[in-house]
């Protein structure tokens, strides 16, 4: 055969039997990925949204893209607990991702930091479990806070920025705020009553229907830390 | 040339990265920490011992003008399989290791132990080759994990071993000590040798 | 907007994630090709070029044949009932896909242009192999830029590539006259020296764009 054909045909078939072969690998390890991403999102949503774990997470969404999740107690979805969003902002080498559970009544019940590559030993420390705890002590600060109190404590709030990460600590709780903001734009305002104390059942919030949410734009923060370094 | 020869040589006269200073990317890269820098060992040594086996079997099969393109293919085919084994059993590992997982195909280890002995010798000493520079690599990730590790966070494998007192030097966790390390590293193996032959 | 975003782009790749200092991509062709400038130079301009080539390339060979998007082709030459994911041939395909092209740039600079070709042509083999062009296009699809988004990181990311190396080639020149202890003489100072430049680089990363 003409060595100009047989060359390419040779390393044609080599390329298409190596393909063939992956798409086995790929097929047999596909489900064990799926599961795993879906496992992760999944335990990532119960921890900031701690009473959804018996019941239901909903996602909410508006022309496909992903505006926020509700979460309810029981899985007939009555019992509304609250809503998860993910959060972003500028921090100092990274957009910092985090995904937040607030109540029906805008508190926040847990927040995880998704994706982040500030400094390590410095901004990383958003992210730092000391030895012998559990969770992130920085992370820990924000349970239990309103919107009005998510400032760092340089700018006269009650959260404690991390010593020499002032930039990472305030786009993280500035990236909440905004965003619990933007939120409370879209679901039409928080509950007054704080329904941790009478959990019981209804708690007065209209229901919120994918096609109802008024704003597209992703819960995105622009507030990057001014100055101060 | 004994078979133990082969397998031995990689692990240190030919060590690939403090003798050969091959693969340099992903060994300053991942070596942040010790469990990056094993995790990156063995999926390395997983595709090398794999593409030395396979393109020692298939080399006289293989038109010399063709090969390098071949030796690729079937690189890329074993790195795809580390990657998508690595997503499913460890995510957590294969998410900090990143890109770096599809650009094990573009350490130069592999494509050149696939050109210079799978592609000339037979298969036992074939696959022994792959395996000692496998583990010659891993050893040596591990050599510059440990002290960066230890230095730049105060721990081995995520265990605090320097005590609560010690301040981290940070440097060491960030790119520039990668660097500093690893000269350090190649300049005390010259050292060495520069000390063998003169006794 | 969009022309910030490309800005943003340009100065990330150039300075604050530096391919090089920063990101570890290239550090074969960083270590063996900054020997002197000249030669680091006619890399540089190698590298730009088929990044920015390979960034074209896998962009579309990614969202036209592997993503499983509504523009995939095989969904509508075989008329298949909903887009096949061929994610999985993601490194193959890129990698094949730039060590043709540099056959291809090659074969064509040959052809038209001996004075380039007399300048790039010996580089161009050894890009294959250079980690930073496969780690700039798996990088363009990770973080989900369009294709305008893509060639400025593929071009900006080649420029970063080449300052690094000419800096590092300068240096080395001036090393040659240096006393330095034997032990570290060739590779680990140039190593040593490479961690001071990015203890520079990394002031870079404080810019607020």
């Amino acid at each position: 055969m003409n060595k100009i054909i047989r060359l390419p045909v040779i390393l044609c078939t080599t390329t298409i039997i190596a393909a063939g072969a992956l798409a086995i690998v790929n097929n047999l390890t596909k489900p064990r990925i799926d599961a795993q991403k879906k496992a992760a999102l999944q335990a990532a949503l119960t921890q900031v949204l701690p009473r959804a774990k018996e019941g239901v997470i909903v996602p909410v969404k508006r022309s496909g893209k992903l505006e926020y999740y509700v979460g309810y107690a029981r899985k007939d979805t009555t019992n509304k607990v609250g809503y998860i969003f993910i959060a972003r902002g500028k921090g100092y080498s990274s957009t910092i991702e985090t995904l937040v559970g607030i109540n029906t009544a805008g508190i926040i019940e847990g927040i995880k930091v998704l994706h982040q590559l500030e400094t390590p030993g410095l901004g990383a420390k958003i992210v730092e479990i000391r030895h012998g705890e559990q969770k992130p002590w920085f992370q820990v600060q924000f349970i239990g806070k309103r919107k009005d109190d998510l400032t760092v404590d340089k700018d006269g709030g009650t959260i404690q920025s991390i010593t020499g990460a002032t930039i990472s600590s305030r786009a993280l709780t500035n990236s909440i705020r905004q965003a619990i903001e933007e939120l409370e734009k879209k679901i039409g305002g928080f509950a007054k009553v704080d329904n941790r104390v009478k959990p019981d059942g209804k708690n007065g919030i209209p229901c919120i229907t994918g096609a109802t949410v008024p704003s597209l734009s992703p819960v995105r923060s622009t507030g990057k830390a001014s100055s101060d370094r | 040339m004994s078979l133990w020869y082969e397998f031995s040589k990689g692990i240190y006269k030919e060590n690939p990265i403090f003798r050969l200073v091959l693969g340099m990317c992903p060994t300053l890269a991942v070596t942040t920490s010790v469990q990056n820098a094993i995790g990156m060992g063995i999926a390395t040594t997983f595709v090398l011992f794999s593409s030395n086996l396979l393109i020692s079997i298939i080399k006289n099969a293989v038109p010399k003008r063709i090969r390098i393109p071949m030796y690729i293919v079937v690189i890329a085919s074993f790195v795809t399989i580390a990657d998508l084994v690595m997503a499913a059993y460890e995510p957590a590992l294969h998410k900090s290791l990143g890109i770096f997982v599809p650009l094990i195909v573009v350490n130069c280890i592999i494509l050149g132990r696939a050109e210079a002995f799978a592609g000339k010798n037979r298969v036992l000493p074939s696959i022994l080759d792959g395996l000692g520079m496998g583990i010659g690599f891993t050893l040596a990730l591990l050599a510059l994990g440990l002290v960066r590790e230890i230095l730049g966070n105060g721990t081995i494998y995520g265990y605090p071993v320097l005590g609560s007192g010690y301040n981290p030097m940070l440097i060491m966790i960030l790119p520039p000590g990668a660097f500093l390390i690893l000269g350090l590293y190649l300049g005390f193996f010259n050292w060495l040798d520069r000390k063998r032959k003169v006794s | 907007m969009e022309l910030r975003a490309l800005f943003v782009i340009v100065i990330a790749a150039i300075f604050i994630n530096n391919f090089v200092l920063i990101r570890f991509l290239g550090i074969c062709p960083y270590m063996g090709v900054s020997k002197q400038l000249d030669s680091a130079i006619g890399m540089g301009l190698a590298v730009i070029f088929v990044m920015t080539l390979a960034s074209f390339a896998t962009w579309l060979a990614y969202y036209f044949l592997l993503a499983p998007t509504a523009n995939n082709l095989f969904y509508h030459i075989f008329r298949l009932s909903c887009p096949p994911d061929l994610t999985f041939l993601r490194t193959i395909v890129f990698i094949l896909v730039i060590a043709t092209l540099v056959q291809f740039v090659e074969m064509v600079i040959q052809k038209t242009s001996p004075a380039l070709y007399r300048a790039l042509g010996i580089y161009l083999p050894l890009i294959t192999t250079n980690c930073a062009i496969l780690g700039v296009t798996v990088l363009n699809v990770d973080e989900a830029y369009n294709l305008i988004e893509s060639l400025v990181q593929g071009a900006a990311a080649g420029v970063g590539f080449t300052l690094a190396l000419v800096l590092m080639a300068g240096l080395r020149e001036k090393l040659e006259t240096a006393d330095i202890p034997e032990a570290l003489k060739g590779t680990p100072i140039a190593f040593i020296m490479a961690a001071l430049m990015s203890i520079a680089f990394l002031g870079f990363a404080g810019l607020s764009i």
